[in-house]
């Protein structure tokens, strides 16, 4: 293989498991935004607390058991964020939201640096997950593997979640028209509990996937908020099959501008959204605006 | 007649011992060569030092405006140095305090929080200065946030120790004000240090990747141009400047690679430095990485000893697993034992020894209050007039304080990592689980001292 193939090969690869990495933070973001019509500008605040919950459970237990609790534990702070201030907050609008959720944000970011300081963390991913992958001349991280893999059965879960189940029929009908599905018997107000919960719980995964990926520090949230943020704008609100190209694009756009362009490399994402928003103001696959 | 007058000399020479002794109080005596010493001996014993638990002293006091960012999500460099000035502190107020106008006062440490943003800085040092009547100013993290400070100490004639903010550009003809001095290396100083370093290893091929933002670029062309200076046969393979708090290294990594470099040169600060290291050691890219601020003993333990083994340190105080001089061996000593009895946030490996950044602020700061015992009042113009040209032998090498550009210069450091280390002292290895320096390595000042610019150099006669 000639070294521009080489290189080319390993951009995309680089791409991909960035681009993934970052569906992953935005998924949460997207569906609680998208489907619910509620501004959680604390999703990634959840995203961080979750990183340093997965930094604490790993050293107590393994990363396994922090990959299964951690999310389960902000899953369920959000589930209590959801019933006990959004809801009230929902009806008059997205400013109070957009308040709120910055307010709790700022308590998630002082209550880490109460809890674990202001330095930086560190966690190494486990031992199955460390080294480098031989697959003819390349040689790849197996953590990245494994966030690209991880990444991919997630959507899955979530496609087979939403469109296979009848949670799933139940959550898409409550997004559309509550007042029907409430007619039904069915108890909307808990649907939509257990909606943000498993937003929630995404965010949770992610956090604790990129623990390992990324120093934990008081800044995570702000590090990576803004570029989930950008995925599910560039997807389209709602459309996780949006925020799923969106995110993919901006990976490769990332790291073949660092290769080929790497003056316009940090201006590239912005000039795509650009570019798609006059476009199409609905984003890539999204319906409303 | 000739045994007469050898009387009469020896008395002389008692009298002028006594009032010597006398005179040079609690901080130090006098190296030959310099105008004053730091001296171990007068260190006060610190077995009740806790940086969480400082007492600050009542009734008339120094006031020292600690101005930091205590706030956001850079609150870690508030917290980094609070350890260091109310060591110093502890230690001076201990023995009773400083000699100024006439009274031994002690010091008072108040917190400024700068949030990492100019017009906070400025807000902040204006209240230190206005409501608290602060006598001088100790900062900070951010040469823009450090100008802020600057500008309003020239305001209201306050000194400010600027010890850890390094642009040239504050210091130069159009940013200078007698008020401020700076103790640690700038750019230049740094960089011709670390080229002279290069000129007498055998690598040739350098690849530089630092922050898209004014430090980043002003670093990388000062390390060219006096790598262009010292080692003419070096070539750059590859340039590249990532932007702030870059998730992902591994394109930059690839492309590194690409162009086979021998050494990779950064100057990134954290949290990039700490995953720059991460992810290019977990991507199997072992070049030996030349760097300023990956120093965080907490992320060299967790990168582990191969990833760590090939790093390349630089900076204006460095002591490794060999402390060089008295002092220095007496401060590792004594801060490393009072460290294992620190809790949360002070426990963490980050503290565990005085060395790099926190090592040259503690001497910094003990400089600053020698100035003043000397000074024998708090009068900024007096102040100043025994700070420029002063020459101080501190815990690590002699500091000079030019008068022209009030920059202080010196010897540098370049160490090498390495694995096992030494102990420091028995039973106290330096570093467990990743490498620590080992081989250290002076870079005379004449090496790496930068000219005073241009339009300063006619300011003093």
């Amino acid at each position: 293989m000639d070294p521009m193939t080489f290189i080319c090969v390993t951009q995309f690869v680089h791409g991909l498991a960035y681009g993934l990495l970052l569906f992953l933070v935005a998924a949460g973001l997207s569906m609680i935004f998208g489907m619910m019509d509620i501004l959680n500008l604390a999703h990634a605040y959840i995203f961080m607390l979750a990183a340093y919950l997965g930094y604490t459970m790993t050293g107590l237990l393994n990363f396994w058991a922090a990959l299964l609790l951690a999310p389960i534990g902000v899953a369920l702070l959000g589930m209590l964020i959801e019933r006990f201030m959004l809801r009230k907050i929902h009806p008059l609008g997205h400013i109070p939201e957009l308040v709120l959720t910055i307010g709790i944000g700022l308590i998630l970011l002082e209550f880490v640096k109460w809890i674990w300081g202001t330095q930086s963390l560190m966690l190494q991913p486990p031992e199955i997950l460390s080294g480098l992958l031989s697959i003819g001349v390349f040689r790849y991280p197996v953590y990245r593997v494994f966030i690209i893999g991880f990444s991919i059965a997630v959507m899955i879960l979530m496609g087979l979640l939403f469109y296979k189940t009848r949670f799933g029929t139940i959550v898409r009908a409550a997004t559309a028209d509550a007042g029907m599905v409430g007619a039904l018997g069915i108890n909307v107000p808990l649907v939509y509990t257990l909606f943000f919960g498993f937003g929630t719980w995404l965010a949770g995964l992610a956090g604790v996937v990129v623990a390992p990926f990324l120093s934990v520090f008081p800044g995570l949230a702000d590090q990576i908020g803004f570029d989930a943020f950008v995925v599910v704008v560039l997807g389209g609100l709602g459309s996780m099959s949006g925020a799923f190209i969106a995110a993919i694009l901006i990976g490769l756009l990332n790291s073949f501008g660092i290769q080929f362009l790497p003056t316009l490399a940090p201006l590239l994402t912005f000039g795509l959204m650009a570019v798609v928003l006059s476009i199409k103001p609905t984003g890539l696959l999204g319906e409303r605006q | 007649m000739i045994f007469k007058h050898r009387k009469v000399l020896y008395r002389v020479t008692f009298v002028l011992s006594v009032a010597a002794v006398f005179m040079l109080g609690p901080l130090g005596g006098t190296a030959p060569g310099a105008d004053s010493s730091f001296d171990p001996a007068a260190m006060s014993d610190m077995s009740d030092f806790d940086p969480n638990n400082f007492q600050q002293p009542e009734g008339d006091t120094i006031k020292l405006g600690y101005l930091q960012i205590m706030s956001g999500a850079a609150a870690g460099n508030g917290e980094l140095f609070w350890p260091v000035v109310t060591w110093v502190a502890h230690d001076i107020n201990k023995r009773g305090g400083i000699m100024v106008d006439g009274k031994k006062k002690k010091i008072e440490i108040l917190k400024g929080d700068t949030q990492g943003k100019p017009a906070a800085a400025r807000k902040e040092t204006e209240r230190l200065c206005l409501e608290e009547n602060v006598d001088l100013l100790w900062g900070t993290s951010g040469s823009h946030t450090a100008k802020a400070i600057a500008d309003v100490a020239e305001e209201y004639k306050v000194p400010f120790l600027n010890c850890l903010s390094l642009s040239d550009e504050l210091m130069n003809e159009k940013n200078f004000n007698r008020y401020t001095f700076r103790t640690l290396s700038n750019t230049t100083q740094w960089n011709m240090a670390l080229s002279y370093y290069f000129s007498k290893r055998p690598e040739t091929k350098f690849s530089i990747l630092c922050q898209d933002y004014m430090y980043g670029h002003a670093m990388a062309d000062a390390f060219k141009k006096y790598l262009n200076k010292y080692k003419p046969e070096a070539e750059i393979v590859s340039e590249d400047y990532h932007k702030l708090w870059l998730k992902d290294f591994a394109p930059y990594m690839t492309k590194i690679m690409a162009a086979n470099p021998d050494i990779l040169y950064t100057a990134d600060w954290l949290p990039d430095g700490d995953n720059l290291i991460n992810q290019a050691r977990s991507m199997g890219v072992n070049l030996p990485i030349a760097n300023i601020y990956i120093t965080n003993p907490d992320t060299l333990a967790s990168v582990g000893v191969e990833g760590t083994r090939n790093m390349i340190f630089c900076y204006s105080w460095m002591s490794g697993d060999t402390p060089q001089t008295k002092a220095q061996k007496k401060l590792m000593k004594e801060w490393h034992e009072q460290w294992k009895t620190w809790e949360a946030p002070y426990d963490s490996l980050l503290y565990i020894w005085p060395d790099f950044v926190v090592g040259q602020t503690i001497s910094d700061t003990y400089w600053l209050f020698d100035v003043i015992q000397r000074t024998g009042t708090l009068d900024p113009e007096k102040i100043i007039k025994v700070w420029e040209d002063d020459v101080y032998k501190a815990i690590q090498g002699v500091r000079t304080m030019r008068a022209a550009d009030h920059q202080a210069v010196f010897d540098m450091y370049v160490g090498e990592a390495t694995y096992p280390t030494r102990e420091v002292y028995e039973g106290a290895p330096y570093s467990e689980g990743y490498a620590g320096v080992h081989k250290v390595i002076k870079i005379p000042q004449k090496y790496c001292t930068p000219p005073v610019p241009e339009g300063l150099k006619d300011r003093v006669e």
